[in-house]
């Protein structure tokens, strides 16, 4: 169980480092809805027993985050005729580098933080630490509202992952609700990216800063 | 005879010298010779047999007691110091000749022997007041060698920051020794690992002595002071000169108790030093202070294997440190070896040149072949690869390192890094010394200098002759080595007293000799088949390009411009260029140079607030003296309140 | 004597063998575009040809120019040595040969690189600086790859290092080193080897002014290389020294052809990258190293 559970989230940190060194929109975009729908089935590994609850929320986000948030990004980048290379604020290979350096520390951490013993030997917190650095230092690196999206959609999957340590305790629901926000949210930015560029005609949030006044 | 009688021979003979310096040079190469073959004699003597010579005098100077002593450890760095003072002696016999530099050359012959005169001390004293006065005179001398030419304004500016960089070292050692003497009661070293108390000096050592030996960022008088002395000085200077601060550190580490971070900083500032140094050498277009910064790369490897070694014994004296020691010691030899040739090799160039710019050489192989092979065996070697001296070296330190990693200790996880950088250096080193020999000596000449340029006489290539021998012996038969290296191992540890070499240098050794012998075969082999088949020649292929010039050659900038993208975050590279703008461009120029990052972004600013600080304290100095009255007066008011205060509690 | 010969056999099979992977690749990459391609055998005709072959050298070069195709060579066939050769070992191990066998590769590069610069050919300088700089990063791969190995092992030597399989970070380390593999030997997507545009070469534009027996050493010496590092990559994910010899030698060489083939897939099916791709890349290749030597050190605890 703990092995298949840690080949999972050592995927999602593996995608984490794809999607700090994809340089085009759309791989990044397909970086984070795999991420998504790995941690998404995770639910179904920890719970010894199995519950129809915990799999309609495992197929839910499987289809939100792998398939409807993916599909309003790419419906976004398509409709507001976005360029595909993106332009970092930090360079690819200094992302990755950090990137790595976190994942590793993160395992480090994990190792040194007193855990209950069930989750001593899972990945769960190294990979929460990880993601959620990872999703910062994209949120951080990349210019524009895409790459921005997708820097809070990683962020939203270490915090995520972190929630799963409570599975037994958090009520399905909120789970349910969080992810309904976050449909609700990428929704809206979509609405918002295409307004930019109709205004600005660059999707670059550095520009956005002339709008202090 | 003893080695007492040795070093006698040896310091009467580089005084005798000093003094005929001026009237009688042949005179004054036979004596710093016949002293040199003397100290040499006495190091073997010593690291031979593990003995130690010590030896107390009566006489005082500063009121105490003369105290030399030579153990291994004094020995082995003095062995180098003999062969680069002797090589560097003949050298400057035809480079720095009374002909060409009449003002400079006989007083440059007698501070090149007090220099190696008071290095010698600095070996051998054992009491911390004639270690700083032997220690002060060395800088001092090395000062005056290294302005030379003092009717260039580059050169007295990288004399005074050279001096200036010293004294702040000097300073930190001065405190260290002086706090030394103060804690124990006396001036007298020797080993006291149990006080305990006395384990925070290490970080004033590591400043002062890390300082002398360039270790990064602490390298800032390195380049343009190796660069801008004569060659045979740089080649002195960085074959043993900063081998000192490594000394310095091997002593103090072994007879005094370290702090427990001390070993992770060393090998934390060697790995940093081996990579930024390396880094900085291939933005360099200056041959010699591309070769400066490689001193800085080769005292990073030092550090290396210091610092591990220093971990080692903090942690049960783990048997990866007596590895990492090993490699690191032996590197002390082999870079102070080859550094010397590179340098003397380059001062053969800038003999024939004039220049050390190297965008204006390219194929001098023609008219100095021995030149071009002696220096790209130097390059072979720094670069550290088999089956040459850096290979054996680089080696022992990359066991140490793969031993502390497989031992799964804590040491692993700096153990790691530190091979995998250690690695990356090699590369780099590698990449760096492609485009020195490919610049300098290959392809076609790329001006007029490079054309007319001639070989140097045999004076100055049979120290080169012998440099580059020592690197082939260290490389071919590395285990007749291990004596010297054990020795001076165990006089840093004592429990490190294994004779038999911890690594298999004697397969290693075969192997090289294989290696070596293969290759010959194999180049004579084709050489003769390639005669058989028929040779014509033709110009090189440009690409169908009919009119290929020299100036179409890749450049050296060009060359490592890869890598400096790479680190152009610390190597700030400056670029000045008129790009191509019209269809039949008339004029179009590039030019970059990589300046010195830590002097110009951290030092420069830091000593200009200083300067402005205390160009503000100085408006209380005007010379008024009903002012300077008042000033009395509320000093005094000052201090009575202070002893009303005092008082009151 | 027996030693000698034995030495001398193995030197035998590794030369021999070696012409035979560039063909493989070549027949697959036919393959997959439908064509029929050259013949299996084609370099060794190719070098039966060059070694009788005349040579035209550059009015610029120094006589190194032929002294380090042949330095260059015999450091290949000395780092072959050192690898074992499935279950037979190698004919001469001992502590710390890995490092010795990264750096004899170094020292080919070196004269490879040295001898581009000496016929004065802007081009060549391209490709010779191309070479040493992405080295780097390949070496940062290839040291952290023997950790991998070397932590697993508790040995420094090749010969047990290869002897257990990867463990749990097989596929990471696999992965690692088949990039390292492909950048070391200049395949596609690090360099196309088909191509005759000078710009945007590396190993192959170094070569270009050499000609006759010195280019058959060279491309010789490059096929040796390839079956060295697939050598190398399998061994160091199959369990070769828990196998018998037979089935050991069954398996090296199967994964070796698997190997082959892989590498003709990925030249059929993906575009050379543009260089500025290429340490990425190559980046990529050390941190999957790198997470083999994490997977290794923390499965020693679980």
């Amino acid at each position: 169980m703990t092995s298949a559970l840690n080949l999972f989230i050592g995927l999602a940190m593996g995608v984490n480092l794809v999607a700090l060194a994809s340089s085009r929109l759309p791989s990044i975009i397909r970086a984070a809805a795999l991420q998504g729908m790995v941690l998404g089935l995770l639910p179904l590994l920890l719970e010894e027993k199995f519950h129809w609850l915990v799999a309609v929320v495992a197929v839910g986000t499987v289809a939100v985050k792998g398939f409807v948030i993916p599909g309003l990004l790419r419906r976004a980048l398509r409709v507001a005729n976005i360029d595909r290379e993106m332009q970092p604020l930090l360079g690819f290979i200094p992302s990755l580098l950090i990137g790595a350096g976190a994942t590793i520390g993160a395992v480090a951490l994990g190792g040194a933080l007193p855990l209950r013993p069930e989750h001593a030997h899972s990945l769960l917190v190294p990979g929460a630490f990880a993601t959620v650095v990872c999703g910062f230092l994209l949120l951080m690196g990349r210019t524009k509202a895409i790459t921005q999206v997708c820097g809070y959609l990683i962020l939203e999957n270490g915090i995520y992952l972190f929630g799963l340590l409570l599975i037994n305790t958090t009520p399905l629901i909120v789970e349910a609700g969080i992810l309904l926000d976050l449909t609700v949210a990428v929704f809206v930015i979509g609405i918002i990216v295409d307004r930019i560029q109709r205004e600005f005609d660059t999707l670059d949030t550095t520009k956005l800063t002339s709008l202090h006044e | 005879m003893n080695p007492g009688w040795l070093l006698c021979i040896a310091a009467t003979g580089m005084v005798v010298g000093m003094f005929s310096a001026f009237r009688a040079p042949r005179l004054w190469l036979l004596t710093s010779l016949t002293g040199a073959i003397a100290a040499l004699a006495s190091a073997i003597w010593i690291l031979k047999t593990g003995a130690r010579w010590d030896w107390q005098s009566s006489v005082a100077i500063g009121g105490e007691a003369l105290h030399l002593q030579l153990d291994a450890l004094s020995a082995f760095f003095l062995a180098l110091l003999a062969v680069l003072g002797g090589v560097g002696s003949l050298y400057q016999r035809g480079y720095w000749t009374d002909k060409t530099h009449p003002r400079s050359a006989p007083s440059g012959r007698a501070w090149w022997n007090a220099m190696l005169l008071n290095m010698g001390f600095v070996l051998l004293v054992a009491n911390g007041l004639h270690f700083l006065i032997a220690w002060e005179l060395f800088t001092v001398c090395a000062y005056f060698l290294i302005t030379r030419e003092r009717q260039h304004r580059e050169v007295r500016q990288a004399g005074w920051l050279y001096l200036a960089a010293s004294h702040a070292g000097t300073l930190c050692l001065f405190a260290f020794f002086a706090w030394l003497a103060a804690r124990t009661g006396s001036w007298e070293l020797g080993p006291m690992r149990d006080r305990t108390e006395l384990a925070p000096l290490f970080w004033l050592a590591l400043f002062g002595f890390g300082l002398k030996a360039g270790m990064f960022p602490l390298h800032i008088w390195l380049p343009s002071a190796h660069a801008n002395a004569p060659s045979h000085v740089s080649a002195i200077l960085s074959g043993v000169a900063i081998k000192m601060g490594i000394y310095g550190l091997v002593r103090f580490s072994s007879w005094m108790p370290v702090p427990d971070a001390a070993g992770w900083t060393v090998a934390t500032l060697g790995v940093v030093s081996a990579v930024l140094g390396v880094a900085f050498a291939l933005g360099q277009h200056d041959l010699k202070r591309l070769l400066a910064y490689h001193s800085v790369e080769n005292i990073g490897i030092i550090l290396i294997g210091l610092g591990f070694a220093m971990v080692a014994t903090a942690h049960g004296n783990a048997a990866w440190g007596q590895l990492a020691l090993a490699g690191g010691l032996l590197h002390v030899w082999n870079h102070g070896l080859f550094k010397a040739l590179l340098f003397l090799g380059a001062g053969s160039v800038l003999h024939t040149t004039g220049t050390r710019e190297m965008s204006r050489f390219g194929g001098l192989w023609r008219a100095m072949p021995w030149t071009a092979s002696l220096f790209t065996l130097g390059a072979v070697a720094i670069s550290g690869l088999p089956p040459l001296n850096g290979f054996v070296s680089e080696w022992l330190v990359f066991l140490g390192l793969f031993d502390a990693v497989s031992a799964r200790g804590p040491a692993a996880w700096t153990a790691v890094p530190a091979a995998v950088l250690l690695g990356v250096t090699g590369a780099l080193a590698l990449a760096c010394f492609v485009k020195v020999c490919g610049v300098v000596f290959l392809g076609l000449p790329r001006s007029k200098v490079a054309e007319q340029a001639h070989e140097c006489g045999w004076t100055m290539r049979l120290p080169m002759l012998v440099l580059g021998a020592a690197c082939v012996a260290i490389g071919l038969a590395p285990v007749l080595f291990w004596p010297a290296i054990a020795s001076a191992s165990s006089a840093w540890q004592p429990l490190w007293t294994d004779s038999a070499p911890p690594a298999p240098m004697q397969t290693l050794g075969a192997f090289h000799i294989t290696i070596a012998a293969l290759a010959m075969l194999a180049a004579i082999g084709l050489w003769l088949r390639v005669k058989r088949n028929g040779l014509s020649r033709a110009v090189t292929w440009d690409c169908g390009y009919a009119v290929p010039t020299p100036r179409m050659q890749y450049t050296a900038g060009s060359f490592a411009g890869i890598i400096t993208g790479w680190f152009s975050w610390i190597l700030k590279p400056k670029r000045h260029q008129h790009p191509v703008k019209e269809n039949f461009p008339a004029h179009a120029s590039y030019e970059e140079h990589t300046p010195e990052t830590v002097l110009e972004h951290v030092v420069e600013p830091t000593g200009s607030v200083v300067m402005r600080i205390s160009t503000a304290v100085r408006r209380l100095q005007h010379g008024r003296l009903q002012a300077y009255i008042l000033y009395l007066l509320i000093g005094l008011a000052a201090l009575a309140l202070l002893a009303l205060m005092g008082g009151a509690k | 004597m027996i030693a000698t010969f034995e030495v001398l056999l193995r030197l035998l099979v590794w030369l021999l063998l070696a012409p035979l992977l560039p063909g493989i690749i070549n027949k697959v990459k036919a393959w997959v575009a439908g064509r029929r391609g050259p013949p299996v055998l084609q370099l060794y005709f190719d070098l039966a040809k060059l070694w009788r072959k005349g040579v035209v050298l550059s009015t610029a070069v120094s006589p190194g120019h032929i002294a380090g195709v042949a330095v260059a060579w015999v450091s290949l066939v000395c780092a072959a040595m050192l690898l074992p050769a499935g279950p037979s070992g190698a004919p001469l191990a001992f502590r710390g040969d890995a490092l010795l066998f990264v750096y004899l590769l170094a020292l080919a590069r070196f004269c490879t690189a040295s001898a581009a610069l000496d016929t004065g050919s802007a081009f060549e300088g391209m490709g010779a600086a191309r070479e040493v700089s992405y080295a780097v990063l390949g070496e940062a791969a290839i040291i952290t790859a023997l950790l991998t190995l070397g932590l697993q092992s508790g040995s420094v030597s090749l010969t047990t290092m290869l002897a257990p399989a990867a463990g749990a970070g097989a596929a990471l380390l696999a992965a690692g080193l088949f990039a390292v593999l492909l950048a070391e030997n200049c395949r596609v997507p690090f360099d196309d080897p088909n191509t005759h545009l000078e710009l945007t070469m590396i190993h192959e534009v170094m070569v270009l002014d050499h000609s006759g027996p010195p280019l058959a050493a060279i491309l010789h010496g490059a096929s040796l290389k390839l079956l060295m590092f697939s050598v190398l990559l399998a061994e160091a994910v199959l369990p070769i020294g828990k196998l018998s010899p037979p089935a050991a030698a069954a398996a090296l060489a199967g994964s070796v052809l698997t190997v082959t083939v892989g590498i003709g897939l990925v030249e059929s099916l993906l575009a050379r990258l543009a260089f500025r791709r290429v340490p990425l890349l190559l980046t990529t290749a050390f941190l999957l190293c790198l997470f083999a030597l994490l997977v290794a050190w923390k499965g020693g605890h679980l």
